[in-house]
């Protein structure tokens, strides 16, 4: 079903290396629209990396660094980024081919967009 | 302190006119009580516009709150009040430098060490913008430099300072921190006084949550968290036994660069356990 983030979220998909990208609720991590290769658990996705975009703004906040931007998660077998706005939070996770800069960039400017 | 406040507090409800605001507000700034400083600054702010320390005030406490854009405006309505005002010229160059703004903080600390010319930390400050305007790239703020204390506080020296003297390359601070979020080595002067400790703190839970979220996701485990916020950017990087290398940097110096410094401090922190640790 298309909601009126899909082209939102179909642009992050189109950069390579790109597995999935979710919308979520930042409040319950809820996932509110998604595309994600088949196979990928995307509620469990949701809940934890939202749980986690959730600490980081936090904690920054809290370390009186304001307000978090952009999150970027580097693990063994794949990257995390996560970008929130009022409320929502918008994730991409890649595989290690993905170009990060290239998948910040668009991930920041679906930020505006999701809103 | 906590009845030096309760007893400001009183006496500012009995005589709202006064200026015990500035002490009451200072008092609860240090103690990080910041919406409350604010609240008390913001009222002090209405009641005396024209009163140059009530402005200052607030811009220390909006810096302490992140909001750098809140302090400098502050700050530029302490100059149009004393025009000279020292503190205000620091705080403004501090806010240019870590935004990558070379030229105004070489006019604000000069004009800072104009005022106050007997005070050798503006010259080593000057010294520090002048060598990054020359570089062309951010700077380290030397540690002993105003720049990092529009304040009136001095900062602590955390022990293990010198595991990473070397490495900042425009970070502002270089952490080895426990699993308990404590200090091992490392400082982060932050704008007020030494830090670090609070740092090393609030971003553990970060490390924390990133855990707990690897051991239900197919990724493996995490290697690296660059985090991105207005004016800074952190990253952090397990390094074994739950103990974390932690980096904050200003805007200015480009992400690339950060996590090379992630990968020379995380590298060094395992060799400091290795031979030292725990």
């Amino acid at each position: 079903m298309s909601t009126q983030f899909t082209p939102v979220l179909t642009a992050v998909m189109k950069q390579r290396g790109v597995t999935g990208c979710l919308l979520v609720d930042e409040s319950d991590g809820v996932i509110i629209d998604s595309t994600l290769q088949f196979g990928m658990r995307g509620n469990v996705f949701a809940a934890l990396v939202a749980s986690l975009y959730k600490k980081t703004r936090q904690s920054i906040g809290a370390a009186g660094m304001g307000e978090a931007s952009l999150l970027q998660l580097d693990a063994e077998r794949g990257r995390v980024f996560a970008t929130g706005r009022e409320g929502l939070v918008l994730v991409a996770i890649t595989d290690l081919r993905a170009n990060s800069g290239l998948v910040r960039v668009e991930l920041l400017k679906a930020r505006e967009r999701i809103a | 302190m906590v009845d030096e406040i309760r007893r400001l507090s009183d006496e500012l409800a009995s005589n709202p006119g006064s200026h015990v605001f500035l002490r009451l507000g200072e008092l609860l700034r240090q103690r990080r009580a910041l919406e409350a400083a604010e609240r008390v600054a913001n009222r002090g702010r209405e009641r005396h516009p024209g009163l140059a320390a009530a402005h200052d005030l607030g811009a220390r406490i909006a810096l302490d709150r992140g909001d750098s854009a809140m302090a400098a405006e502050a700050w530029r309505s302490v100059l149009d009040l004393e025009p000279n005002d020292v503190g205000a010229h620091k705080g403004l160059g501090f806010i240019a430098y870590r935004a990558g703004r070379f030229k105004e903080a070489e006019e604000h600390l000069a004009n800072a060490a104009k005022a106050d010319p007997d005070d050798t930390s503006l010259t080593l400050a000057l010294e520090t913008v002048r060598q990054a305007l020359k570089d062309g790239a951010p700077a380290r703020p030397a540690r002993s430099t105003p720049m990092s204390t529009p304040a009136v506080h001095t900062r602590r020296s955390s022990i293990g300072v010198a595991l990473f003297s070397d490495l900042a390359e425009g970070a502002e601070t270089v952490l080895l921190v426990d699993k308990d979020g404590l200090v091992l080595a490392g400082a982060a002067p932050g704008v007020t006084v030494d830090r670090s400790a609070e740092i090393g703190a609030h971003l553990t839970g970060v490390s924390e949550e990133a855990d707990r979220a690897m051991r239900h996701l197919d990724l493996g485990s995490w290697t690296a968290i660059v985090i991105e916020a207005p004016e800074m950017s952190a990253a952090l990087s397990p390094v074994g036994d739950g103990a974390l290398t932690m980096i904050t940097a200003p805007k200015a110096v480009p992400l690339g660069l950060l996590r090379r410094i992630l990968t020379r401090a995380t590298d060094r922190s395992r060799a400091w356990f290795d031979g030292n640790g725990a």
